[in-house]
């Protein structure tokens, strides 16, 4: 307690210096909280956008082998209808499932009777993609056209191929590809609207049909993939686990992935920006690091006869220790205080002022925002407030190793 | 009764390659309630000699009892318990704990040695009573003149009730007058209270004052003077 006193009162005694060191630990906290807001933003609305933009749902099942060879033979892979109907059945008995959603991926060319170009489609049921699709909260919201169940003929085009031939709702194009068996087959396509994928790679390319519609167009009854929503709180790690041996027991050969898994551009994403937060976190753990030492190193070349006379009326080495690492603690406490402050102010400023961006392969520009995530702010300044303690234990290592006699003799 | 004593005594201090001796054998004793002072010329080994007896270095050779405890082969934690409980010391130029009030310095070797806070400030507003100073318990020491200083530090020096209470020149950053006073505050407390005192001067004006006269030059004494008490 009275160590404690000492070490507020030193600090406060010498303000400026104090001053300097907590702006340096206050800034980094915030630059900390600030990046990994703003990162943790970006992921939650990847995930979103992965999830219900995209489609991908929380797991996938296919065939084994599908999701590495499937491009090549989708003959090989195919459920067939009474296949995808037990294992439709069987999913949607679990408790986490919200809905599931069969899908069949077909390849080839589109042509608005003039130029053609290729096109990669997936084949949806109208109703329960569209309530894939449909986002859970309210927070963001985004635009999206539906495929219309009384329209069999009807598909949807994303922006970029729209553009390139010349089509918007309303118009028609002619899609061709090879049935299953190998057969040359065209179907007509009635356009019902374009929509942006949201990455540059696939917006030329990308169209939205019935499940029936691909189902003529490659002569099947079936579908290649069984996409699985779950209910808000469930881990689709968790349920990808539990879904594997009730899969196995039942007879049903099938493969599972997370969107995770599936999503390339997701995990790019998060090992580049989780890098960038290590190379930040480094630094500032290193600013930190340095400001305590050398702050509390003067501070002990300053007290050097203080620490004699507390030692000459009773004081162990170990009060000494003690009384030079709370202060590191201190500073490194008050220091992670002003950054909580600094990060609320400059986050709510930041999320208030409604700036957007276009992020690098993407397509369209995004919000800025930060979130702001109160436990790791925590976690943050209990892991500052104890990296300063054991920082400043350098210098007060020096302070208890001090003879009594020489320290008193200090002038 | 002995308070303390010392054997044979020597400090020898390493100066590159040669070692000074700064006391050359010692044999001496103190008994309770003394009111004694070292005196000589500088560098006669006075600081040396209060430094082990507040067990504030060790000796060379020889032998340190106190309260006829032998303090050879004690390490620096009980070295420290020792010097908080059993010995107060008084400095030259103060030494107080700046951010510290008067009465927070008072009260921390209590404090240290994990007294409860109500009892320490007790004890404490006693000691500064005793020294005059109950009015500037919450002053810091910045706010103190020199004297009232050296009053804070006797009474810091004297709460925890110590065996004896080491001086080393408590009166040389004082101008006479004051310096003066403070011999007269150690001496009325060593009547009242029976404090052992041990302290250094070099100002033969403070001599009158004391009951014993120890007499130091180059590192051993030259003469013992016990005056009437
Ligand atoms: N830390 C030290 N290192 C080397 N020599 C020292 C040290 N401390 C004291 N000495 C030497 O020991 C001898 C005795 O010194 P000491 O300080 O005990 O004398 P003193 O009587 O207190 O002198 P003064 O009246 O000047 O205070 C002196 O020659 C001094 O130079
Ligand atoms: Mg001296």
């Amino acid at each position: 307690m009275i160590l404690l006193t000492i070490a507020l009162r030193s600090v406060w005694k010498n303000r400026r210096r104090s001053l300097a060191t907590l702006l340096s630990i206050a800034v980094g906290f915030t630059a900390i909280n600030l990046f990994s807001g703003y990162i943790q933003d970006t992921y939650t609305g990847l995930r979103l956008t992965a999830i219900h933009y995209e489609g991908l749902g929380h797991v996938t099942l296919a065939k084994p082998g599908f999701f590495e060879r499937g491009g090549v033979n989708p003959a090989k892979y195919i459920f067939s209808r009474d296949e995808l109907q037990r294992l439709r059945r069987l999913v949607e008995e679990q408790p986490e499932v919200k809905l599931t959603t069969p899908s069949l991926g077909v390849s080839g060319l589109v042509s608005n009777g003039k130029i053609s170009t290729i096109f990669l489609a997936d084949g949806e049921e109208p109703e329960s993609a569209a309530q894939l699709r449909a986002l859970p909260s309210m927070d963001r919201t985004w635009q999206q056209d539906s495929l219309d169940p009384r329209q069999p003929s009807g598909g949807l085009v994303s922006s970029g191929l729209a553009a390139l031939l010349g089509v918007e709702a309303g118009g028609a194009a002619t899609l061709l590809s090879t049935t299953l068996d190998g057969q040359t087959n065209a179907l007509d396509l009635d356009v019902l609207g374009t929509w942006d994928t949201g990455t540059s790679a696939t917006n030329d390319k990308l169209l939205r049909l019935p499940l029936e519609y691909v189902q003529r167009l490659l002569d099947t009854e079936g579908a290649s993939r069984l996409v699985v929503l779950l209910r808000d709180d469930a881990s689709a790690d968790a349920f990808r686990d539990r879904l594997q041996p009730i899969l196995k027991q039942a007879g049903i050969e099938a493969e599972i992935r997370t969107w995770e898994e599936l999503s390339v551009f997701y995990r790019q994403v998060k090992n580049l920006f989780d890098l960038i937060f290590l190379f930040l976190f480094s630094i500032v753990f290193i600013v930190v690091l340095m400001g305590i030492v050398n702050t509390l190193t003067m501070s002990v070349m300053e007290r050097v006869r203080e620490i004699g006379t507390l030692r000459a009326i009773g004081m162990r080495r170990s009060g000494v220790l003690r009384l030079f690492a709370l202060e590191g603690g201190v500073l490194g406490l008050l220091g992670c205080l002003v950054g909580v402050v600094l990060t609320l102010l400059i986050g709510s400023i930041i999320n208030g002022s409604q700036l957007s961006y276009t992020p690098p392969s993407s397509s369209s520009p995004v919000p800025l925002a930060v979130m702001i995530l109160p436990m790791q702010m925590l976690t943050l300044v209990g892991l500052l407030s104890v990296v300063s303690m054991l920082a400043a234990c350098v210098p007060a290592r020096r302070a208890a190793q001090l003879e009594v006699v020489d320290a008193l003799g200090h002038v | 009764m002995t308070l303390i004593k010392l054997e044979r005594v020597t400090k020898d201090y390493r100066l590159g390659r040669t070692a000074v001796h700064a006391l050359r054998g010692i044999d001496l004793s103190f008994a309770r309630g003394e009111f004694a002072a070292l005196w000589g010329p500088s560098g006669s080994g006075k600081s040396s000699l209060l430094n082990l007896i507040g067990l504030v270095d060790v000796p060379t050779s020889g032998e340190l009892f106190l309260d006829g405890r032998n303090t050879a082969g004690l390490d620096d934690g009980e070295r420290a318990d020792l010097r908080n409980r059993q010995i107060g010391i008084v400095f030259q130029s103060f030494n107080l704990i700046s951010v510290l009030t008067a009465l927070e310095n008072v009260m921390l070797p209590l404090t240290l040695a994990g007294t409860s806070s109500a009892v320490a400030r007790r004890a404490a507003l006693l000691r500064l009573g005793q020294v005059g100073l109950e009015a500037q318990a919450n002053q810091r020491p910045d706010q103190l003149s020199g004297g009232q200083r050296q009053r804070v530090a006797i009474a810091r020096a004297l709460v925890t009730d110590p065996l004896v209470v080491i001086a080393d020149e408590p009166t040389a950053n004082l101008d006479a007058a004051t310096g003066h006073q403070i011999i007269e505050l150690m001496r009325s407390l060593n009547r009242s209270q029976s404090v052992t005192f041990v302290f250094s001067t070099h100002d033969p004006r403070l001599l009158d004052a004391v009951d014993r006269l120890i007499r130091l030059s180059d590192g051993v004494i030259v003469d013992k003077k016990e005056a009437a008490a």
